[in-house]
């Protein structure tokens, strides 16, 4: 058997496994989405520590802010945005995806492309 | 005195490589006479880092640095390690490692003459470009103004028996591209044969490995000193020694098909031209002070332009002479879907991608900065959602990649391989069930074991076993993959399925663990040489005679006026248990218990890939 076979097995396993995971975890209680939050938010007064991590009182008191929030039924991007107006957007670990940030988020997978590419053409030419 | 004959000596050192650097061209020297001097210099240069480590020991204060920096009333060790605990010492740390490097390689054998020497020329001129640093801008030997009997004291969280060695075996890595860095650029004056690619190899695994050792030690004091209860924070220092890392992976890998017949010359010069300049760049970011973190130590503008200076002229002059003097083209490579040399081209690729986004998200903050005038943070999610899904592939692929044909697509026995993918998924997801289910938690835990299933599986049926050094060495590959793979699993399981339970307690409660049951002794305060802990005092499953203690808490360093927090960590090799003590509020106290399971994995996977990476180095 080549492996190329064994590679597209490999592939279909992942992706259907991939399906089936999303599928699998759709509801989160408000604990841990406050978790998944703060886990992404940098403590203001502390030394590259996510909020979720610190125990510092800035920490405890985004915390607290932002269970409230969640319990008044507003969404990640809502907080997230209230966040951003108060103390800009270094307190965001994940960095938005806008015009300034676009590079940023687009680099690695431009790259990718383009070796995926390369590699595709080497490939051919040593068939021919 | 002591500060005297470290700087004269110093300074000698710096001499005599300006002298050997001119001796190409004016003075022709015999082989003999030329390592004599390359080796005086080295040693001229420890006798100066040593004599720093004297004035440390003996709290010499009319020593600027060592006022600075040191107290009399330390534990001996931090005396010692104090001497690199700031920035100046650990530039005089950084240059002995240089020298050191040197000195070793003028004893290689089996190596033509003129290449030798022109190598070690290259480190003359890197000697000197760091030793002016030293001097100009972060001198060690500076003479205190006033007189005192009293240092200011060394910052409490570097004190700490892990971060003691944690700087030196870190710059084994980084200064250990030197040489690599050195040896390509010989290589592309020579252009003459293929020898220097064996010996390119040898020190790039020797840099790799320690650089490996390094970034895991720091890593460990960062998991049981910081006590945030994690290992990894994608903190830019962090990022800074990973990039180095993973370009020498990539580095160490394509040294291998030499092996094979095609040669790719060109691009091993590239790596190892990157990996050097990654290792100068990395320093220039930590010590101009355009990152803040324990390892910036005071920041100066000045030697931040200077090493940007040094930083300019090594790349420079690396990527110049490779431009101009580029490597005879060598023959195309063999690429085939799928062989050894594709695997190995597609490790490089991913290897490299995964390097540049970690550049760029490391700089991307002090980008934006300079042209909006605005502060962003580029933290672990981006990291997390790029570099690891980039890396996939190559965790994939590596699995089998040692036993690949260099030359056609087939692979044997490859149908034991997709059943045992198959039956390993299928158990993978069946044990996630019980856990909650998560997808990194999935992937990771099924990339894991699939590289430690296929390297078994390969080791058994490609080659007969027998237990001699030999055979150790044949596997080699198969065994540092493995090593890759259990770390993967030790990531997986502490990040994703770590625990945490929170607890406000009084003296003498009890609480519940794991359904084991600790007892919440008391609290302790005691005066130790140069601090003051507090302790909070555990006893984990008292239902057992042999109940284990754990102790966890603060300490106070009157010095300099800090806190730090000390976690107490019940280490089992499934799991470790993370005590932290917090604050006291209303009588009781806050204590925060993490589960972390499978740390040990982690540490049992570098310790791995350390071994296999000495068993490489000490091939052919």
């Amino acid at each position: 058997m080549k492996l190329s076979h064994f590679f597209k097995i490999v592939n279909i396993t992942i992706i259907s496994f991939t399906i089936f995971t999303f599928k699998v975890c759709a509801v989160e209680s408000i604990d841990e989405r406050v978790k998944n939050l703060t886990l992404e938010l940098r403590c203001m007064t502390c030394q590259n520590q996510s909020i979720y991590d610190s125990d510092a009182e800035f920490s405890n008191d985004i915390k607290k802010i932002v269970k409230q929030k969640f319990e008044e039924g507003e969404s990640d991007r809502d907080i997230k945005k209230f966040l951003v107006e108060r103390y800009g957007e270094y307190i965001l670990f994940r960095p938005l995806i806008n015009y300034n940030n676009i590079f940023l988020w687009s680099f690695p997978f431009i790259l990718l492309v383009f070796s995926l590419f390369f590699v595709i053409i080497k490939t051919k030419r040593n068939k021919a | 005195m002591s500060s005297l004959v470290g700087f004269l000596s110093l300074v000698f050192a710096i001499g005599i490589n300006f002298y050997l650097l001119l001796s190409r061209y004016i003075f022709k020297f015999q082989k003999q006479k030329f390592n004599l001097f390359i080796r005086l210099s080295s040693l001229l240069t420890l006798l100066s880092f040593f004599s720093l480590m004297y004035a440390y020991v003996v709290s010499d204060f009319s020593n600027y640095n060592v006022f600075q920096n040191s107290h009399s009333n330390k534990p001996l060790i931090y005396k010692i390690s104090g001497t690199w605990g700031n920035h100046e010492g650990s530039m005089l740390l950084w240059l002995s490692i240089l020298s050191i490097f040197s000195f070793f390689f003028s004893f290689t054998k089996n190596i033509d003459e003129s290449f030798q020497r022109l190598t070690l020329i290259i480190q003359s001129l890197l000697h000197i470009l760091f030793g002016l640093f030293i001097v100009f801008t972060s001198n060690p030997f500076l003479v205190n103004s006033i007189l005192v009997n009293e240092g200011l004291g060394l910052n409490p969280i570097l004190q700490d028996p892990g971060l003691a060695v944690h700087p030196p075996i870190l710059y084994g890595g980084y200064v250990g591209y030197s040489i690599v860095f050195s040896i390509a650029i010989a290589g592309l004056f020579q252009n003459t044969d293929d020898e220097w690619l064996y010996v390119a190899k040898k020190w790039s695994l020797i840099s790799w490995t320690f650089l490996t050792g390094g970034i895991a030690l720091g890593s460990y004091w960062a998991y049981y000193e910081l006590g945030w209860g994690g290992w990894w924070f994608w903190d830019p220092v962090e990022n800074i020694s990973l990039m180095p890392w993973i370009a020498g992976i990539a580095l160490v890998h394509s040294l291998m098909m030499v092996r094979g017949e095609q040669a790719i010359k060109k691009w091993i010069v590239f790596l190892s031209i990157l990996c050097f300049s990654l290792s100068v760049f990395g320093t220039f970011l930590v010590r101009s002070g355009i990152l803040t973190s324990v390892h910036s130590f005071a920041a100066d503008a000045s030697r931040g332009i200077f090493i940007l200076l040094i930083f300019f002229i090594v790349t420079g002059f690396g990527f110049l002479v490779f431009l101009l003097k580029e490597p005879k083209k060598s023959n195309a490579l063999n690429l085939l879907f799928i062989n050894k040399v594709s695997a190995l081209v597609i490790n490089n690729i991913l290897m490299i991608i995964a390097t540049l986004t970690i550049l760029l998200g490391t700089i991307y903050p002090i980008i934006i900065e300079v042209l909006y005038n605005k502060r962003i943070s580029v933290g672990g999610p981006y990291f997390n959602s790029t570099v690891i899904p980039i890396m996939i592939p190559g965790f994939l692929l590596m699995s089998v990649a040692p036993i690949l044909s260099w030359q056609t697509n087939k692979i044997n026995n490859s149908k034991k391989y997709v059943l045992a993918f198959i039956i390993l998924s299928v158990l993978v997801l069946i044990q996630s069930y019980f856990l909650d289910f998560n997808t990194w938690g999935f992937v990771g835990l099924l990339l894991g074991f699939w590289i430690i299933l296929a390297s078994i599986i390969a080791i058994f049926s490609s080659y007969i076993i027998k237990f001699n050094i030999k055979f150790f060495k044949i596997i080699n590959p198969h065994v540092a993959h493995i090593g890759v793979g259990i770390a993967i699993i030790g990531i997986t399981c502490s990040s994703v399925f770590q625990n945490e339970l929170d607890f406000n307690l009084n003296e003498g409660d009890k609480f519940n663990v794991n359904g084991k049951t600790v007892l919440f002794e008391k609290i302790e305060t005691t005066n130790e040489i140069n601090f003051q802990s507090l302790r909070g005092k555990f006893l984990f499953d008292i239902e057992k005679n042999q109940s284990k203690e754990i102790e966890a808490g603060k300490n106070y360093y009157p010095v300099s006026k800090m806190i730090t927090s000390e976690a107490g960590i019940l280490h089992q090799w499934n799991k470790d248990i993370y005590f932290i003590l917090g604050d006291q509020k209303n009588n009781e106290w806050f204590v925060k218990v993490l589960i972390n399971p499978f740390v040990s994995f982690i540490w049992l996977g570098v310790i791995i890939m350390v071994y296999s990476g000495l068993m490489a180095v000490s091939r052919r």
